[in-house]
């Protein structure tokens, strides 16, 4: 793209676009340099006032706290088996549900798509949920985090309109050939499906990743807690006063500083800050497509 | 279109169909477990809730199995998450679960409409647990009104011992020496007079005037000596009658003399946004740098500057304070005595979370006579309730020269000793003990004893509930407009309408119905 002549408007509404991006840069790198700064820090920087935006003192204790809390660790293998299973999971029924509803020659199609349409409108609601699940013997696994939210219509939807938009003659050629129907699923369909497939997991995944309230309330056993629940502890551990609450407070309970929860935070984002820009590409594209098209 | 409605109808029915299966069966389940007569040799199962499960304790712990031994019982302990307790335990109570004991962390008459606590009666508490309901009424028997609805007991009331002991109230020990006081300030006179020098003299030698005298922490001192601290919907008790603390006409002049105070620049004007700009809540950041001389959140632990031997460093805030400060000083000051002779800090009061048994329980009363016995052991034996609270001797806690208990700290976790089964079965704090174990502790404690404001024990009522929060919005901002002179001090008049006409006169009939019912009167 070259562009030669500039009119004034452009240059105005290029002044605009890049103010607004780089206010918006800044607004997500200063909070992250606070977080990464304050996990480096002793107590006194960390209590003293300004921004901290570089460190200025080095002081890793937070870091070896955080390395030594096994909690911390078990959590985080919660949280990478919840992630991966329920990915997966995710990825084969939702393309499985997707292929056939895309499919006019469904018998009742707008039947089951209404059914399934249905289900994104109503929902059972927490508390009769919560009794499925624990009917259902689910309580304490890591099914019951994976399971509820396994197919989501909404992806469904997307995936079922991005495949009857593939053209119809792909399959009519591979038929004349002599394909079969799982043989054109699995080596035309497939891989022509490959962006939006990438989408749903990359959702699902951070999905995933951030959940806590599930693990909250059906997971009893803390060693089978997710990150994110664990996390949530240790950072807002100590800031309310126990008096507001009407609890007592004790006087020997060891409460977590600033810079352990901050190093907490970081150990904790790490991994999905260096796989985003990775997948982002797809992100941007499959959700493109899906939005299009349907 | 006609389809999706069809559609929804029936799944609507077939819902409701499943619902009403489920309930059945949940409330099946549990008639059926509460019918059986337990039999007195095998243990007793309890679900165990009456603690503060800040992590989850190793059912197998030395300390799970010596109290199951010891009152021949079963523990199923349950975990919640203690900072999302309610939200937890509102879903497991909405589908039929429930521990046997718990702590009470709602107010006892919704629990109680929604059949979550059962009555104990008071017979049974004085036979099986009469230490403890001795030490109780030592403490003073408006505890036991804590616990009451409608005249009966539905709650064990518990005791926080640091509750006695007011907020503390912190100076700037080298700022006063800087400015040439030498005597701790007592009178509001002498307050102001220090105060201001905080303000003018440049105590922090930097050549600018950029110091304070105090800021949000320390305004409920000034407000007491005017009889009251009021903060948000809080009550005092004026003539027999509950009243909102927020709408008493001495609030009003000691509004007038803040409002003089910040407009003589003593008052830090980011005191709106509050002195602790992050952190453990007890944190003052504007003390810590240099901006205020005053301040006053914490409890007397948290600011001890008493060192018990030589490589103990004083209280988590006071070691906060000196790593900002190295050559700083504090000293522990007393609430300033007001134009009518009154004074007092902050205090939370000895109140303290009670607990409560379920039905579940109530209709065994094995379970009940458990409970109760494992308080009484509590509360009398000294052994017993160090173990159950502190942990084991040498790995959890070490005993000093003097007798005090202080805790090994491990390096690798710090909820070590909650895991190994600690704080679980103490069930509540007991004071004498509790004294006993940190001698030391309360010895600096009760050397730095203030007057305080206890807060007024009075019974829950729906309607503060309801209306608390615009309440205390309201009181929140017209206090704050009224001291940086937005608002005339005349406007508290004004306030006192809207805060009385938006719920304030409701809340306060019927609390004050509540209270005669609880007093018997």
């Amino acid at each position: 793209m070259k562009i030669k002549h500039r009119s004034w408007s452009d240059r105005i509404y290029v002044t605009f676009a890049y103010t607004v991006l780089i206010l918006l840069c800044v607004s997500i790198i200063v909070p992250m340099m606070q977080v990464l700064t304050v996990s480096v820090s002793p107590v006194e920087v960390i209590n003293s006032y300004g921004f901290h935006l570089f460190p200025t003192k080095f002081d890793f204790s937070g870091y070896q706290e955080v390395f030594r809390k096994s909690i911390i660790w078990t959590a985080y293998g919660n949280t990478i088996i919840r992630t991966v299973l329920g990915t997966a999971l995710t990825v084969i029924l939702t393309f499985m549900g997707a292929y056939p509803l895309s499919k006019k020659s469904l018998p009742h199609r707008p039947f089951w798509t209404a059914l399934i349409v249905f289900t994104m409108f109503f929902s059972g609601g927490l508390i009769p949920s919560y009794m499925l699940i624990k009917n259902l013997g689910l309580m304490n696994s890591v099914w019951a985090l994976v399971l509820p939210g396994v197919v989501s219509v909404f992806l469904l939807l997307i995936v079922r309109n991005f495949i009857a938009a593939l053209p119809e003659s792909l399959e009519e050629s591979a038929k004349i050939d002599g394909a079969g129907e799982l043989y054109i699923l699995w080596k035309i369909i497939m891989p022509l499906s490959m962006p939006i497939l990438a989408t749903v997991s990359l959702y699902s995944a951070v999905g995933h990743w951030n959940a806590w309230f599930d693990s909250m309330l059906y997971i009893q056993d803390e060693h089978k807690q997710v990150l994110q629940l664990i996390l949530r502890r240790i950072v807002i551990d100590g800031t309310l006063d126990p008096s507001a609450g009407g609890s007592t407070d004790l006087i020997d309970r060891p409460v977590n500083g600033e810079s352990m929860k901050m190093a907490t935070l970081v150990v904790s984002i790490l991994p999905i800050v260096c796989v985003y820009p990775f997948l982002q590409k797809y992100f941007v594209k499959g959700t493109m497509l899906g939005s299009v098209k349907g | 279109m006609g389809k999706v409605t069809f559609g929804k109808k029936w799944t609507g029915l077939a819902v409701l169909a499943l619902l009403a299966g489920t309930l059945s069966a949940c409330g099946g389940e549990d008639s059926a477990k509460s019918g059986q007569t337990s039999d007195p040799s095998q243990p007793v199962t309890l679900d165990w809730l009456a603690y503060n499960s800040y992590a989850q304790p190793d059912p197998d712990s030395e300390i799970v199995k010596m109290v199951e031994k010891k009152f021949n019982a079963k523990f199923n302990i349950w975990y919640v998450d203690a900072q999302q307790r309610n939200d937890q335990l509102n879903v497991k109570f909405a589908a039929g679960e429930m521990p046997d004991v718990l702590q009470v962390h709602e107010q006892i008459p919704k629990y109680v409409a929604n059949g979550i606590l059962a009555e104990i009666s008071e017979e049974d508490i004085r036979k099986y647990a009469p230490t403890y309901a001795s030490v109780i009424d030592d403490y003073g028997p408006a505890l036991w009104n804590t616990v009451k609805y409608e005249g009966k007991i539905y709650g064990l009331p518990a005791i926080n011992l640091s509750g006695a002991y007011p907020q503390s109230l912190i100076w700037r020990q080298d700022w006063l020496d800087k400015v040439g006081i030498n005597k701790i300030p007592e009178t509001l006179d002498e307050f102001e007079n220090a105060l201001t020098k905080f303000r003018s003299d440049d105590p922090d030698e930097n050549g600018k005037k950029d110091t304070y005298g105090m800021s949000d922490y320390a305004l409920r001192y000034i407000m007491g000596a005017y009889g009251m601290p009021a903060d948000g919907a809080n009550y005092v008790l004026k003539d027999g009658k509950i009243q909102f603390a927020a709408v008493q006409p001495e609030m009003k002049e000691a509004l007038a003399l803040l409002n003089d105070w910040y407009n003589k620049g003593l008052i830090d004007p980011e005191f709106i946004t509050g002195e602790n700009t992050g952190g453990y809540w007890a944190d003052s950041q504007a003390f810590y740098n240099n901006r205020i001389g005053l301040t006053g959140n914490g409890m007397f632990y948290h600011w001890r500057n008493e060192k018990f031997g030589d490589s103990d460093l004083g209280g988590g805030q006071y070691q906060n304070f000196k790593k900002a400060q190295p050559d700083g000083e504090i000293a522990f000051g007393v609430p300033p005595v007001g134009p009518k002779g009154q004074s007092g800090g902050p205090q939370w009061g000895v109140n303290s979370v009670p607990l409560g048994i379920t039905p579940k329980a109530a209709k065994d009363p094995r379970k009940v006579q458990t409970i109760l016995a494992m308080l009484e052991t509590s509360f009398t034996d000294y052994d017993y309730y160090i173990n159950v609270y502190r942990g084991k001797e040498g790995v959890d806690w070490k005993k000093l020269e003097d007798g005090s208990i202080v805790a090994i700290e491990d390096p690798n976790d710090n909820n070590a000793s909650f895991k190994r089964g600690a704080q679980v079965f103490n069930m509540m704090e007991n004071p004498e003990f509790g004294k006993k174990a940190s001698e030391r502790l309360y010895k600096f404690g009760d050397s730095v004893k203030t007057k305080g404001y206890p807060p007024v024990i009075v019974p829950a009522v729906d309607s503060l509930s309801q209306y608390s929060g615009n309440l205390t919005k309201l009181q929140q901002e017209t206090y704050t407009k009224i001291i940086i002179g937005e608002q005339p001090v005349d406007a508290f008049d004004t306030f006192v309408k809207t805060f009385m006409d938006n719920g304030g006169s409701e809340v306060e009939k019927d609390v004050n119905e509540a209270y005669q019912q609880m007093t018997g009167q």
